[in-house]
């Protein structure tokens, strides 16, 4: 069933190419948001029709290895999801019937990639799966040529061959080591072996390679750039999951499946997370362009999620695994808001505006609970992650990092109400006396996130258990 | 292991011409030498099928193309050519020296790097492994292929001129 | 049955006082009913429950924390009074307070008094009574803010000093509960042998005492007395306050603690009552107008109870809570003829004042019996009772016996130049049309007056029904109702009051007036400084206190600004200059980018080989 994942996406942006492109086109947009919902479908339904076939025929032609477990069902939910508000936000953006024809095209590519990422048990196959994103994320960030875009575009290029590099490198390491590709073979062969300087090395390059692909500090260089100069549907969709399943989760991944968590790697991991989360945010402070501002907080945010991985525990894990959800909801939402202003007032820089709130309720309302969400405040959603990779970090004993975390979140609040203050409070500048609130198929996207928000922060704590007692299995195997 | 040795260095020297080199021409022929070279590594190490990708792909269908649109583009003048040159001399000058010092560390620390190689499989035929054994590979490679042309086309496709 | 009563006389009050906020301000008519009847069914009900003997258990937090009430004798007899006194200046203040400002406000705040008064007079558990207690607090406020427009400040400072002596009780009340390891006030009987019972009984004193408005937390009385509307200084300060405070320092004395005569704390409470009685008095002495006039003799009369209580011997008990009793009647009528002196005349400054004796002889009559009693003059009620404190006083010392009589001189003194200056000498020329005040005014102060009468001639009627079953079994077989035992004391009482009439009769001749009749004292070498400085409130604990509080607050300021300065000044700029620091490191040159992620990649490999 799974192979379906990684199949349709791609054959999807296949058949739409093929002859009838003028139907094709109109169909395109239904056929991208059926396909995305079916995956959230898929994942969130466990009955659901879709997961009980298992066609022989496929079975017999596709020999794929893949496998799922819960961190894997929380990444495929977050991309479809993902992929879904980013559908919305380009129907409003790009005007030009070919461009949206084409922009669905590479977000369909770059979802099949994604989803292999995800689904993958073999680390060369990820390797590929992880190329393909990188792909479609270099169209996607250069999508409308213009001069930044096309240079954050260079930029991502440039430190995502370099994270390549070192990647196959690893990969070259480790097949030498174990002689095999497989998750479960160069588990059982690290085992076998005394931690070497070949595999310390092997997992010192992949571990940068992830670092940069995932955007942690120091390895971040590329990622305002790229996050801040892209248009605004890719933006939503880079930094809303892309940066996430390229890098944190395949990271995740191989300390789970391969590395495993040494007292070394774990202090590595904590000490890049909680410099991510802290530097990040104080960045973010001065910033005055609001795209750059929120990838700087995307940074910050990763630095959490990596703070959560580097315990090693179940309970951090978990608290991981939920922010990364989170934060692919409420930053999708907050690029969103910033895409709305943008298209509102013409320019990005917080200095000019004020006072949007009155003209622009949904998007000031909605970018109250992003911002609240992603500073941990309760009752909403980013509130219980947060709250779960601190008590996961104090619980494994390491007390400063708790402590570093909770700091942290101050700052968070500190650079979200001085964003909020300047764009949605305060006083109208009279230049943007005129505009309007945006369109509703960017009102549609942001209301959902706003409610996915606050409902998770509401319910979660209903199935909390349950959630994080799924992630036993992560960690055991 | 000495023949091994003076490959490497060989490499190391066309890689290095190749950054430094005055002109993009010259940089896609060194990209083709260093492809050759890493063709007689791979023989070497008998990998022969993987060498003969390496020759016909990297060495020769990529250089093609580098070339053919090289040459679209105008010519540099000499004097802009050497412009060019002191330019990247002083770029990367401190390269061939940090690739020596790279070298002699990692010869330095080879005597460490002592894994206890896994016996190899045994070889099975490349049909077999890229049609069973590599299958999701391979359907990852098509995925990024047409990725990569349907880049090619939205994004330096002339685009319709809006009335 | 009868546990339903004990509720109702809390739950009554309570809601009908709520009921005065919710109804429209149009209903005045149905509101001032809704005051009389509740407080007369206050007044039923307390009649109703007399001489029952029970304990009701509400449970309610958990164990030891029930919402216990208990009715016996001490009880009954203070929710008699209160509805005595609640039924008489209910319908008092219905005439008093008509055409004033927050009329519903105030009647709502009356009703609420009533019922937590009630409430601390019930409860048998120290946790139920603070609540009650700390409700009254908050109760003074709103009444006192309800008057002229010098009242917020007034009842702020009230708030303040009540506030800051309630948290007293209840950090007593906390210990008292720690020593004793229960709440329930039945059950609880301390020894006081060691530092800390002491010192809870010191708290929960101040806190008695302080309610009762003995020196030194007795400044705002005065205040109010000019800014609070009349009926609030009648019903409060002159009445349920002492009943409050005389009633749980009688209740700490006798049933909280194992206080004993001739003990530490015993000279201490007595030290205290002897203060309050003189300074007080002497601050009534020069007092101008009316109604401050009789705040300092509230303050002053609380003296003698303290001090009767404070002898620990069962006479000065039964003298003190005699006196409590006595002093709410004669104090509130007193209170009473002033309002209606203020509500016929507009004034109660007594320079505008005089000759109304002849314009308002029933008010004028009422104030001569209540004037008497509190002076002490047989046969009046007031005489008893100081007789008895009096007696207690000489047992434990000639110092305490002098202060009291020195005291009761003063006071005789003060209300000869009250009375004469106020319904005496020559009528002054604004108050020619002045009538006699409306009868239901007059009521209550006619009814307070006889019963000050009554409990004078027919004193064992309250001391055997009323008062000496409080101390049931520590009387030791005594009796003290019927004329004083000590026939030499009456003597010199009697001598007393007769000075006091000569020195006014000499001041008068001396200045010509009734008012200036004292200023042979006020102006007296030695006292006129002292007099000066307490007339400019240098004095008052209040003020110094909030000296204090302002040099306390301008040192807290400093280091808030400090602190201020630190998190909001030094770290944000530290925040922020890093923070730009960083914006400039991101030159946006990739090769810098490139450089740091392998910077990065080969610590993280060091670190990885060397640990």
């Amino acid at each position: 069933m799974h192979a379906l994942l990684i199949l349709a996406p791609f054959l999807g942006s296949f058949i739409l190419n093929l002859p009838f492109r003028k139907v094709n086109k109109r169909l395109s947009f239904g056929v991208c948001a059926a396909l995305f919902l079916l995956q959230m479908a898929v994942i969130l339904i466990p009955d659901f029709g879709l997961n009980k076939i298992n066609p022989a025929a496929l079975a017999n032609i596709f020999n794929f290895d893949l496998g799922v477990d819960a961190l894997s069902k929380v990444m495929l939910f977050c991309i479809g999801l993902v992929a879904l508000v980013t559908l919305c936000t380009n129907s409003l953006f790009l005007k030009d019937s070919d461009d949206k024809f084409n922009f669905i095209n590479v977000l369909l590519i770059a979802v099949s990639g994604m989803n292999g990422i995800v689904l993958a048990k073999d680390i060369f196959s990820l390797y590929v799966f992880l190329e393909i994103t990188a792909v479609a994320s270099f169209i996607l960030i250069a999508f409308n040529r213009e001069e930044l875009g096309l240079e954050g575009a260079f930029k991502y290029i440039l430190l995502s061959s370099i994270a390549t590099v070192l990647m196959i490198a690893g990969i070259a390491l480790f097949f030498l080591v174990s002689g095999s590709t497989h998750f479960a073979a160069i588990h059982s062969a690290l085992l076998a072996q005394d931690k070497s300087l070949l595999i310390n090395l092997a997992i010192a390059l992949f571990v940068s390679a992830l670092f940069i692909k995932g955007g942690l500090m120091p390895f971040h260089g590329w990622l305002p750039d790229a996050y801040s100069s892209a248009p605004a549907a890719s933006s939503v969709f880079l930094a809303g999951i892309v940066t996430k399943a390229a890098g944190v989760y395949v990271l995740i991944r191989i300390l789970v499946s391969i590395a495993g968590f040494s007292l070394t790697l774990k202090s590595v991991l904590l000490f890049v997370g909680a410099f991510s989360a802290i530097i990040g945010a104080i960045a973010a402070l001065t910033q005055t362009d609001f795209k750059r501002m929120l990838s700087y907080s995307s940074i910050s945010q990763i630095g959490y999620i990596i703070l959560g991985v580097g315990t090693g525990t179940v309970l951090g894990l978990a608290g991981a695994a939920l922010h990364i959800f989170n934060h692919a909801v409420f930053k999708s939402l907050l690029f969103m808001n910033s895409a709305a202003v943008e298209k509102a007032l013409g320019t990005r820089d917080i200095s000019k505006m004020g006072g949007l709130g009155s003209q622009m309720p949904v998007t000031g309302l909605t970018s109250v609970l992003g911002s609240l969400s992603c500073a941990g405040i309760p009752p909403l959603a980013g509130f219980w992650s947060k709250l779960i990779i601190i008590i996961a970090l104090w619980s494994a004993g390491f007390k400063t990092y708790a402590v570093i975390a909770i700091l942290g979140s101050v700052l968070t609040l500190a650079y979200f109400l001085s964003l909020q203050r300047s764009v949605f409070f305060g006083k109208l500048n009279a230049e943007f006396k005129n505009i309007k609130e945006a369109g509703f198929s960017l009102l549609f996207p942001m209301i959902l996130l706003g409610v996915i928000t606050l409902g998770v922060g509401i319910f979660l704590p209903l199935v909390l258990d349950k959630f994080i007692l799924s992630f036993n299995a992560v960690l055991g195997g | 292991m000495f023949l091994d040795l003076i490959i490497l260095i060989l490499l190391v020297i066309a890689a290095l011409w190749t950054v430094m080199t005055r002109s993009l021409l010259r940089a896609s022929l060194g990209l083709a030498l260093v492809s050759a070279i890493l063709t007689l590594i791979m023989f070497n190490m008998d990998a022969s099928l993987a060498a003969v990708f390496e020759l016909s792909v990297c060495a020769g269908l990529i250089p093609v193309l580098f070339i053919s649109v090289i040459s679209l583009t105008q010519p540099l003048t000499f004097k802009e050519a050497v412009e060019h040159m002191r330019s990247r001399m002083a770029r990367f000058w401190e390269l061939p020296l940090i690739v020596l010092i790279l070298g002699v560390i990692l010869v330095l620390l080879s005597a460490k790097f002592k894994a206890k190689l896994p016996a190899l499989e045994t070889q099975a035929s490349a049909r077999f492994v890229l049609w069973h054994l590599r299958q999701l590979d391979l359907l990852g490679q098509i995925i990024i292929l047409f990725g990569g042309v349907f880049g090619v086309a939205v994004l330096f496709k002339e685009r319709k001129k809006r009335g | 049955m009868t546990a339903i009563a004990l509720l109702l006389t809390i739950i009554i009050p309570l809601f009908s006082g709520v009921g005065m906020f919710i109804f429209p301000q149009k209903m005045r008519r149905v509101k001032e009913a809704l005051l009389i009847l509740s407080s007369l069914a206050g007044l039923c009900l307390s009649v109703f429950l007399f001489k029952q003997d029970f304990t009701f258990n509400l449970p309610w937090i958990g164990p030891g924390l029930g919402l216990s009430f208990r009715m016996y004798n001490f009880s009954a007899f203070m929710l008699l009074s209160t509805g005595f006194f609640g039924f008489l200046i209910a319908s008092y203040s219905v005439v008093f307070m008509q055409g004033k400002k927050f009329v519903s406000q105030f009647y709502g705040y009356f009703l609420l008094c009533l019922g937590f008064s009630n409430g601390v007079f019930l409860a048998d558990n120290l946790l139920a009574m603070l609540f009650f207690w700390e409700g009254f607090l908050v109760l003074i406020f709103g009444m006192i803010a309800v008057g002229n427009k010098d009242a917020f400040k007034t009842a702020t400072k009230a708030f303040i000093i009540v506030g800051i002596t309630d948290l007293c009780l209840m950090a007593g009340i906390a210990l008292t509960a720690h020593l004793s390891g229960t709440m329930v006030i039945s059950s609880i009987n301390l020894p006081l042998n060691n530092t800390l019972a002491n010192l809870a009984f010191i708290l929960l004193m101040v806190g008695a005492i302080s309610k009762g408005g003995a020196m030194p937390f007795h400044s705002w009385i005065p205040d109010a007395a000019i800014d609070a509307p009349l009926p609030f200084m009648s019903l409060i300060p002159a009445a349920l306050e002492k009943l409050l405070g005389i009633y749980f320092l009688t209740r700490i004395a006798l049933d909280l603690f194992q206080f004993t005569a001739h003990s530490a704390l015993s000279t201490l409470l007595m030290v205290v009552g002897a203060l309050t009685i003189i300074l007080a008095v002497m601050m009534a002495l020069v007092q101008k107008d009316y109604k401050r006039l009789l705040s300092y003799h509230a303050i002053s009369q609380v003296g003698y109870m303290i001090l009767g209580i404070g002898t620990a011997l069962p006479v000065g008990i039964v003298g003190g809570i005699f006196h409590m009793i006595n002093n709410a009647l004669y104090k509130s009528g007193l209170f009473l003829t002033a309002g209606s002196v203020e509500k016929q005349t507009g004034t109660t400054n007594l320079e505008k004042l005089g000759g109304l004796g002849r314009k308002m002889p029933v008010t004028f009559g009422c104030f001569l019996i209540t004037a008497f009693a509190i002076s002490g003059v047989w046969p009046f009620n007031g005489f008893f009772s100081k007789e008895l404190v009096y007696d207690a006083a000489i047992e434990r010392g000639w110092i305490f016996y002098l202060a009291a009589v020195l005291g009761s001189f003063f006071t005789a003194a003060s209300f000869l130049k009250l009375g004469h200056a106020a319904f005496l000498g020559k009528l002054g020329s604004e108050n020619t049309k002045t009538k006699e005040a409306h009868w239901s005014m007059l009521f209550p102060m006619a009814v307070i007056a006889i019963v000050c009468v009554v409990f004078g001639v027919f004193n064992q009627l309250p001391l055997n029904h009323l008062i000496q079953p409080v101390l049931a079994g520590k009387l030791a077989g005594h009796n003290f109702s019927g004329f004083p035992a000590s026939m030499k004391l009456v003597v010199i009482t009697c001598v007393v009051l007769f000075l006091a009439l000569v020195n006014h009769i000499l001041g008068v001749r001396a200045k010509g007036s009734g008012l200036h009749a004292l200023d042979h004292i006020r102006y007296a070498p030695g006292l006129a400084k002292i007099y000066d400085l307490a007339e400019k409130r240098f004095f008052d604990p209040y003020n110094w206190g909030l000296g204090l509080v302002g040099i306390i607050s301008r040192i807290s300021l400093g280091i808030d600004r400090g602190i201020n300065w630190l998190s909001d000044g030094l770290t944000v700029r530290l925040a922020y200059g890093f923070s730009s620091g960083i914006r400039k490191m991101h030159t946006g040159n990739y090769s810098v980018y490139l450089a740091w992620s392998l910077v990065g990649m080969l610590v993280i490999f060091g670190f990885l080989v060397i640990f």
